[in-house]
């Protein structure tokens, strides 16, 4: 076990969510999202993006349409469907109790180190004077 | 994908080479374009389970392209390495892409896909090939690799071969298996792949020897020429070559082996039908290495697909969301649909060999036909032109010569030249079949036909009519003579030499300078009223009316030299170019005396007066028959004229219907044997025996009755004595029975002594 497998494997759950996050906010095409989540500090590969995408359009949460480009060939800009959007309201409930739960879990173990900490804190009087 | 669309540019460092990546054109260095290949290679592989991998793909190169375009409208004049790997990096190698548990689609766990996706890549080809096995071979690994094609142990198929071997056609199996499969060490992956395909762009009949020739290499006429030579096998006749020996060396033989070789052989031979087969065909690589080398072909299949593709994308381009899916389900019929139809094309149904194997006997024998005719039209057109020369006996001047030489063109040399043209242009492989030629051809042939009708009609008609027939007195200086022998001139027959022409009518015809010599002479033999040798002569001649005919026969100029006992006749009836062939002869009537002698000499050869026509119908020959006509008699024999016809001298008559041929007397131990003119008579122990007799019936018969009569005598007596002698004995064993029964002595004695004189008295 080490770091990279388990990060990896974090940031594979997560990834729909998020794409689909940017996707929500607006058309957007491959290219475009990378950037978008190079810029949030995630970084994904374009390898990994495309598979994503198509099964996310094979499973018909997202269309896309073409649109051509000066500069190179034409390209495809995703967008939710409407199932998409239902499918992305259960992700970000998901998300968001896995992250209140991840975040307590956590919180409570830095919680529970500040208390003990403060507690043994209390056993020693501040005042060495008494 | 990426496809060499242009010619290769070179510049100083690296080859470039232009690719249609997407719709757009790329300048991109080889080395470049190979790292570009390869990866998207990879990625096939990687998404080889995918659903809808085909749409990731073709997005990931669209991103690619992009990319490219970014970098040329930077200023770069091409794509190099440092592109191609900058880009692949940032879209990520298969091996770094994060495998994801997403919605739908069936994938396995990570660690199980990658050693999966390494495999051989399902490229256009087969899994399992023949070829010679180096792991494990004793002589050349021809047994190792069948073996391990069939997927049985090497030791099995080694001893089927050495079983096969013994009939001698094993061991030339296993060379030829030995020279033609490939080595197993060369079986690598993308290695050049050679399959024996038949090559439906070269081809003349099925494209067999081309198929063949692609796969060894060598020039497609050789096999061809290897097929046709047992098929014809004219060498077997060049013994027989006495030089021009022509009508005979047109009896070719076929030999059906090498044909039916070929058809076993475009039976089982698959055609090579995509670009994709016939690169294999010719032996080069399928992947990117072969494009290398054969850019122009690959090209023209992979412009088709670049295009098709681009054509693809503009269309889905229009639409939106929904169509565009639908057009994503429809390539993926297509491709299955593909996929279907190449495997029926692979596999050959037994329908199809039925039809197959019909198809070609039926080409078979139309080939035979075909060619047996040309074969005699061949013969004919050489026939006639040995005859050719002759013409100019035959024929009047004027049309019918031009008719003539119409026929001769037009109608046997233009279909042999056509025949002929037909073949080397089918063997060169000019492929226009342009109707003009053929209708020219056509043209002139019928033009031709008609000539040789009307040359026929014009030939019938010199020969319509015969000529008044009169018997012409021969001189003779010395008619009294006791014998005459007739002989004629011998021919110096200058085409005997020639071996030019076997056709009978020839032999009897000698070419002396312009003359023709006709042997049409018929000789009759008569007998003389009086005692003087006498010699007619009848001419013979047709011609286009009486009149004509007439004044031809008087030309016939036919003379005959009497030499003391010898009568010399011409060699022949001369014919020239003035005095034209018009089934000229001449009737030599011979009159014999009674007690003379004549002899027919060899060299007057008319037992095959062919080129005579007998017209039994005209009534003049009533003046030719005759009834007292000698017949029968041969050449090179004496004969005497007797009162009732031709003797040998050994007193045979030449006629031997008159005796029927068997011998006229026999005496030996047996005895007496009489033939003659049918009546037979023998004498022998039994007697006198006639038989068949005609003249001597009567006396004959009586004289058999009496005959006969005397035997019966004789035969009588015979008996008669023979029963007497019974009768005689009998009475004497009578007595002496008594005898004894009646016992006094005296009496035995008396009887005894008296019975002696008893038995003499009696039996007397």
């Amino acid at each position: 076990m080490n770091i990279e497998n388990t990060a990896s494997q974090m940031r594979k759950g997560v990834l729909e969510f998020c794409i689909l996050s940017i996707i929500k906010q607006g058309e957007a095409y491959p290219s475009d999202i990378i950037e978008r989540m190079k810029s949030a500090n995630l970084n994904i590969l374009e390898g990994t993006l495309y598979p994503l995408l198509t099964r996310l359009k094979n499973a018909e949460f997202l269309t896309y349409r073409w649109i051509e480009s000066n500069s190179g060939p034409p390209r495809k800009y995703f967008s939710l469907t409407e199932k998409g959007a239902v499918f992305y309201k259960d992700l970000e409930t998901t998300w968001n109790e896995l992250a209140s739960a991840v975040k307590e879990l956590s919180n409570a173990e830095q919680a529970h180190t500040e208390e003990q900490v403060s507690k043994e804190d209390q056993n020693f009087p501040e005042n060495p004077t008494e | 994908m990426a496809n060499p669309l242009t010619n290769h540019k070179k510049t100083a460092m690296k080859q470039v080479i232009n690719i249609n990546f997407h719709g757009q054109v790329v300048p991109i260095e080889v080395t470049a374009f190979e790292l570009l290949k390869n990866y998207t290679e990879s990625l096939s592989r990687y998404f080889a389970n995918e659903e809808g991998k085909e749409e990731i793909i073709n997005d990931i190169e669209s991103r690619i392209g992009e990319l490219f375009q970014e970098r040329l409208k930077k200023g770069s004049t091409c794509i190099t390495d440092e592109d191609v790997n900058a880009i692949i990096k940032s879209m990520g190698r298969p091996e770094e892409l994060d495998e994801l548990e997403e919605v739908g689609s069936n994938k396995s766990s990570p660690n199980e896909n990658s050693t999966s996706s390494d495999q051989v890549p399902p490229i256009a080809g087969n899994t399992k090939r023949l070829f010679r096995n180096e792991n494990d071979k004793l002589i050349g690994g021809v047994c190792g690799g069948v073996a391990n094609y069939f997927g049985i142990d090497t030791i099995l198929v080694r001893i089927i071969f050495v079983v096969i071997a013994f009939t001698g056609a094993g061991l030339l199996a296993y060379l030829i298996l030995w020279i033609a499969l490939p080595s197993s060490a060369s079986e690598v992956i993308g290695a050049s792949r050679k399959k024996l395909f038949r090559d439906p762009d070269e081809k003349i009949i099925a494209g067999v020897c081309s198929g063949i020739g692609n796969y060894f290499g060598i020039s497609a006429w050789i096999p061809r020429a290897l097929f046709l030579i047992p098929f014809l096998s004219i060498m077997s006749r060049i013994t027989h070559w006495e030089f021009l020996d022509f009508p005979n060396f047109i009896g070719l033989s076929f030999s059906p082996g090498s044909l039916f070789l070929y058809i076993i052989l475009w039976l089982v031979i698959p055609q090579a039908n995509n670009t994709s087969e016939k690169l294999e065909m010719k032996g080069e690589k399928v992947d990117l290495h072969s494009i290398k080398n054969s850019v122009v072909g690959e090209m023209k299949e992979v412009q088709q697909r670049a295009e098709k593709f681009s054509k693809e994308v503009q269309h889905s381009a229009e639409k939106f969301g929904k169509e565009a899916t639908s057009f994503a389900e429809q390539k993926g019929k297509v491709v299955g649909a593909e996929a279907t139809s190449l495997l029926k094309k692979s596999s050959r149904s037994l329908g199809d060999i039925i039809v197959l194997l019909v198809k070609a006997f039926a080409y078979f024998i139309l080939g035979c036909f075909a060619f047996s005719l040309v074969i005699a039209l061949f013969a004919f057109a050489i026939f006639s032109i040995g005859i050719f020369p002759l013409k100019d006996f035959l024929l009047t001047d004027g049309w019918q010569n031009i008719f003539a030489w119409g026929t001769l063109v037009l109608f046997i040399a233009v279909p042999v030249i056509g025949v002929i043209t037909w073949i080397i242009r089918r063997l060169a492989k000019m492929k226009s079949n342009r109707s003009v030629l053929r209708f020219t051809f056509i043209g002139l042939w019928l033009l031709g036909l008609a000539c040789f009708i009307s040359l026929l009609s014009g030939v019938v008609r010199d020969f319509r009519s015969t000529n008044n027939l009169y018997e012409q007195e021969i001189y003779l200086p010395n008619p009294l003579v006791n014998k005459l022998e007739l002989t004629s001139q011998t021919l110096q027959n200058k085409y005997n030499r020639n071996k030019f022409f076997h056709l009978s009518p020839f032999e009897n015809i000698g070419l002396e300078d312009d003359t023709l010599f006709i042997k049409n002479i018929e000789i009759k033999i008569l007998k003389s009223k009086n005692d003087s040798f006498r010699v007619t002569m009848v001419k013979l001649a047709n011609g286009r009316n009486r009149r004509v005919a007439d004044t031809i026969a008087n030309l016939i100029n036919f003379n005959l030299l009497q030499k003391d006992s010898v009568l010399q006749l011409d060699k022949g009836i001369g014919i020239t170019q003035k005095n034209k062939f018009r089934n000229q002869g001449i009737i030599i009537t011979l009159y014999v005396p009674v007690g003379k002698r004549i002899k027919i000499d060899r060299s007057l050869n008319w037992n095959n007066t062919t080129l005579h026509f007998d017209n039994s119908a005209d009534d003049d020959w009533g003046i030719l028959l005759n009834d007292n006509e000698e017949r029968g008699w041969r050449q090179n024999v004496e004969y005497i004229m007797n009162p009732d016809g031709l003797y040998t001298l050994d007193g045979e008559p030449a006629d031997d219907r008159k005796t029927g041929g068997k011998k006229k007397f026999k005496i030996d131990g047996k005895g007496v044997y009489l033939d003659e003119n049918g009546n037979k008579i023998s004498i022998d122990v039994n007697g006198v025996e006639i038989i068949e007799g005609k003249d001597l019936n009567k006396e004959i018969d009586l004289s058999k009755k009496r005959i006969d009569s005397i035997r019966m005598k004789i035969e009588m007596d015979k008996m008669r004595r023979r029963d007497s002698l019974e009768k005689a004995k009998k009475e004497i064993q009578q007595q002496l029975e008594k005898i004894a029964f009646n016992k006094t002595v005296p009496e035995i004695l008396g009887g005894y002594l008296l019975r002696p004189y008893y038995l003499l008295i009696n039996i007397d």
